[in-house]
This record gives C-alpha cells, structure tokens and sequence, in this order.
C-alpha cells in the first residue's frame, strides 16, 4: 500500500519539506534579498523579535480581532443553524445564499465590505448622513477599525460555522429532544441541556479551525485597513508580510513565521489536550 | 422542535430578512457595478438610475481582466492536474491500511493544513527570485500543489473510507493486483468525490491572494490580485472595479452550486459529513 503514497510524498518533500526546512534555516540568518551574502547570526532575529513591540502589539491585534470575532460567529453561527433546524420549508436556498460571504474570493468580498465603510461614500456613512448622524470613522480610528475588521471577518465566516452546526443538529437524535419536551423542558432548557452538550465536540472543532486561521488572517485586513491606522489593526502575519516581501529581510520574516508556528503548534497541543479531557467527561 | 405554522412564518421572514442583510455588500457591489460613479455615490444612497453594463465590457475587454481570468485558469488547472492524481493515489492507500505510521502520517497532514502560510511563502519567494521564476506561472502552481496536498488527501480519503472494503477484496479473489483493484473497481465508484476534490482544489486555487501577490507579476497576474491593485480609494474607479468584483464572484457562485451536497465534507476537509 505505500507504493501508493510514494508520488504525492515526494511532491511533498520537494514542495512542502524542503521549503519549511528552509524558512527555518533561514531563520537563524542575517539575509537581505538583493544585499551580500547571508550570515549566520544563531537567535539574534528571535531575541530581536521578542524585544520588539510592535510584534507583540500585533500579536494583541490578533488575539483581539479573531477572538471577538470568533466568539461573535459562534453565537450567530449557533442562532442561524438552530433556526434553520427548526424551518420546515426553503432550507436549502437559504443556507446557500448566507453561505455566498464564506466562498466569495476572499479579495473580493473584502471590497465589498470596503464600499460599505469607507468614509462618507460607503453606503453605511451615506445612509447615516441622511439620517443626520455623524458616522465614526470605521476604517481610519484605531478603535473603530478593530471593530469594522471584527465584523468583516464575522460576515465572511459565520456562514461556515452556520452550515458546519447545522450538519451537527441534523445528525442527532429527534426523539432526544422530544423525550425532553414530554419531560417538560422548555425550548431554552432543551437547548442548554440537550442540544449543546451534545454539539461540544463539533463546537470545539470549529473554533479550534478558527483559531489556528487567526494566523492567516491576511486579505481581508490588507484590503480594508493594510493594518492601519499606524499598526493599529496590523496582525502577525501582515507585519511578516511587510518585513519580509516589502523590506526583503528574509531571515527575520522567516523568525517571525516560526515564531507564529510555535504559537499555533501551542494553541493546536493545548485544544487537543482540552478535548482529550472532555472526552474523559464523557460529554 | 417547533413545526406549528404559526411559528414557521415568522421563522421564515426573519431568515429572509436576516439573509439580505447579509447579503447587502454584495447587492451593493451589483449596484455599483452597474451604474455611472455619480449616481453610485449619491447622499442619500440613490435606489433609481439607468442601468449600463458599460463598465462590464470595459473591465474584463479594456482593462485585459480576460487575461486575468486566463492566469486564474492556468493556475488552478495546472494545480489540479498535479494534485489530485497523486493524492488521489495516497488517499487511497491510507484509506485501505491500518499501519501506525499511516496514522501519524494523517495528522502530520493536517498539522501542515494548520501552518501559518506565510512560513511557506518566504522560501517559495526566495526560491523564485534565485531561480528567477518570479511571473511564472510553474512556481505559483507548484505553492497551490503544497497548500493543497494535505487537502486533497484528506478529502479523497474521507470519500475512498466510504467505498467497503469488500468490494477491494472481491477484486482481489477474482484476479485483480492491487493496482487493477484500485484502477478498475474502486476508483470509478468514487469519481463524484474526485470531481468534488478537483472543484474545491480549483476553488482554493482561484481564490488565493497571498502567494499571488508574492509570486506572479505582470504577465501571469491573477485575478484577485488584478481586483486588488483597483481596491478603490479612486472614486472614479469604482464602478470599474465593481464590475471586475461581480465578474470574480460568479465562477464561485457556479461552485457553490455544484458542490452543494459536498460542501461541508469539503470545508472541514473531509471530517463532517453533511
């Protein structure tokens, strides 16, 4: 049977071993692309890293932005799935249409998003000019571009969280929720009860998809603000960007996108050890 | 759970309601699209206008988004055409073998789907410039084949664990090795699932932003970093790149479509079946 592996592994080492081994190779180099040739500076550019405070800056942005949004996803994403459990008619059409944010080229549904918040001609600010409200600056005050990326990011991805709960709710057993109605609980107890101890695995996995994504959280912050204003919306991953495809510093990006691996190598050990444990609950 | 029709109703207009305020953005991206910058930018929001596909027929002719669109294709069909075969292939021999390694192998996969990309983008931009591969189209295709690998054989996997296992060993018994088993039993019995994985590979690949960005320049531009370069700070440049947007955005609605029943199988790489 591994005969059948051997195309796609060695593609893989060429194309997936071989690169990563590389990045962390060149972690540990000074090397600017286009300036001499690379030195070998051992931890210089991670001890410079963690001394720096924009990184850490970004890395609060992060937490931040995809934490609120995650959370916000999950109840809407919970809400919407619950609902359409409950519709008898039209299911389909309408979970499809909500799904449209989530497959949208994510470049493209970042514009749109755009020409909804941008100052005075997106339709947000001009519908509540007309209405005689002065309209905060959603991309351009250090406050209000988190909360507009906030929700940029839950218009994109609460109709995943939507679909993936609702596939939950449609493989458990009806006659649990009825023995609990014939036991009187009402709808809230059904759903604090019966419902959501029974979607815990699935609502853990979709949060700990989320989470680890945090850290490719790119396109939609390098349309809307491109991490402005100053750094105030700029993630991890966009300041890797800037040091390394704008200043060509190969050696202290590649740091930086180690450093970002350990953190969601982390966060990946920390959710399984959570599950393990719950699992032990036997929830 | 709740069924009565006195419920449904109002069930029913609040998830319409609900689904076109979600959908508001791209509404409003179609609007603009199709109307003159000065009557998309009207205080109060204008509802009443002449509409002109104008800006349509500029874009993807003048402007050279075809062009763009052709890149896209390439790109995606070159990722396809490496990706899916072979891990078609070791989908199926970890879907068909219980080895411990094979376990390991599977989760090393998905560990890799959790990567940064970033880390991956830094050497594929590095290696390009060394090999002066930057604007070529072989160094984009050979990034989405490494970003959709662990994809493609999860997924495949997920559909080959579907097939039983009997019918592999009836082929076995009549004759079959294990490549005619594979070839001629079990492989068409799963050609919905390698058209599912080719669609989702061609839609990762369709939509990527970041490793374009670094790696295709002028001649091999695709078509979200085309739309991107138009973002829109110019106003008169709106309605143009609204038109290039809502262009984008249907080869995706066409996917959505397609793929419908697979769509969460696809999205959760395989895990949860919908």
């Amino acid at each position: 049977m591994w005969l059948f592996m051997v195309p796609s592994l060695a593609v893989m080492t060429v194309v997936l071993v071989y690169p990563l081994a590389s990045a962390i190779y060149y972690s540990f180099l000074r090397y600017y692309l286009g300036g001499g040739a690379p030195q070998f500076i051992g931890l210089a550019n991670y001890v410079e890293l963690l001394g720096d405070e924009r990184f850490w800056g970004d890395l609060l942005n992060t937490v931040i932005i995809v934490g609120a949004s995650v959370a916000l996803q999950l109840v809407m994403g919970m809400a919407l799935a619950l609902a359409l459990y409950a519709a008898t008619r039209g299911v389909r059409l309408i979970s499809l249409l909500n799904f449209l944010p989530n497959v949208v080229t994510p470049v493209v549904g970042a514009i749109f998003l755009k020409w909804i918040f941008i100052g005075r001609f997106g339709l947000l600010d001009a519908t509540l000019i007309s209405l005689d409200i002065f309209p905060p600056n959603w991309l351009g005050d250090p406050v209000w571009a988190k909360i507009t990326l906030i929700l940029a990011d839950t218009w994109k991805f609460m109709p995943f969280l939507m679909l993936v709960l609702y596939a939950g709710l449609q493989a458990f057993d009806i006659q649990l929720l009825e023995a609990a109605s014939i036991d009187g609980a009402n709808a809230w107890q059904r759903l604090r009860y019966v419902i959501l101890p029974m979607m815990k695995p699935l609502i853990l996995f979709v949060v700990s998809i989320r989470a680890m994504d945090a850290f490719r959280f790119f396109d939609l912050v390098y349309v809307l603000t491109n991490g402005g204003p100053g750094t105030a919306t700029e993630t991890v991953t966009l300041y890797t960007y800037q040091i390394g495809f704008r200043m060509l510093e190969v050696g202290k990006a590649s740091a930086l996108g180690v450093i970002t691996l350990i953190i969601v190598a982390a966060m990946i050990a920390g959710l399984i050890l959570l599950m393990q444990r719950r699992g032990r609950e036997a929830f | 759970m709740n069924r009565r029709a006195s419920f449904q109703v109002p069930l029913l207009i609040a998830l319409g309601v609900f689904t076109l305020i979600n959908l508001i953005p791209i509404l409003w991206g179609f609007l603009i699209s199709i109307r003159q910058p000065a009557d998309a930018f009207a205080i109060p929001p204008k509802l009443i206008f002449d509409p002109t596909l104008i800006f349509h027929y500029q874009v993807w002719i003048e402007r050279g988004f075809l062009g763009f669109l052709l890149n896209s294709l390439i790109i995606a069909t070159g990722t396809i055409c490496i990706s899916v075969p072979i891990g078609t292939l070791a989908a199926y021999g970890l879907a068909r073998t219980h080895a411990r390694h094979s376990r390991s192998l599977l989760f090393g996969l998905l560990a890799v789907r959790m990567f940064p990309q970033i880390l991956l983008a830094i050497p594929f931009f590095v290696m390009a410039r060394t090999l002066n591969l930057i604007d070529s189209y072989w160094m984009m295709i050979l990034a989405m084949v490494a970003i959709n690998q662990p994809f493609t054989v999860w997924l495949m996997r997920s559909f080959f664990m579907d097939v039983p296992v009997e019918l592999d060993e009836a082929a076995l018994i009549d004759g079959c090795n294990r490549w005619q088993a594979f070839r001629l039993i079990v492989l068409p019995t799963v050609r919905p699932g390698l058209a599912v994985t080719a669609l989702f590979s061609a839609l990762l690949a369709y939509n990527e932003f970041l490793f374009a960005l670094i790696l295709t320049g002028s001649r091999t531009k695709t078509l979200p970093v085309a739309i991107a370069e138009y973002g829109g700070e110019d106003i008169s440049y709106w309605s143009l790149s609204a038109a290039g947007a809502i262009g984008i955005m249907l080869p995706v609605v066409l996917f959505t479509i397609a793929v419908q029943r697979n769509l969460i199988r696809g999205l959760t790489f395989g895990a949860v079946k919908g």
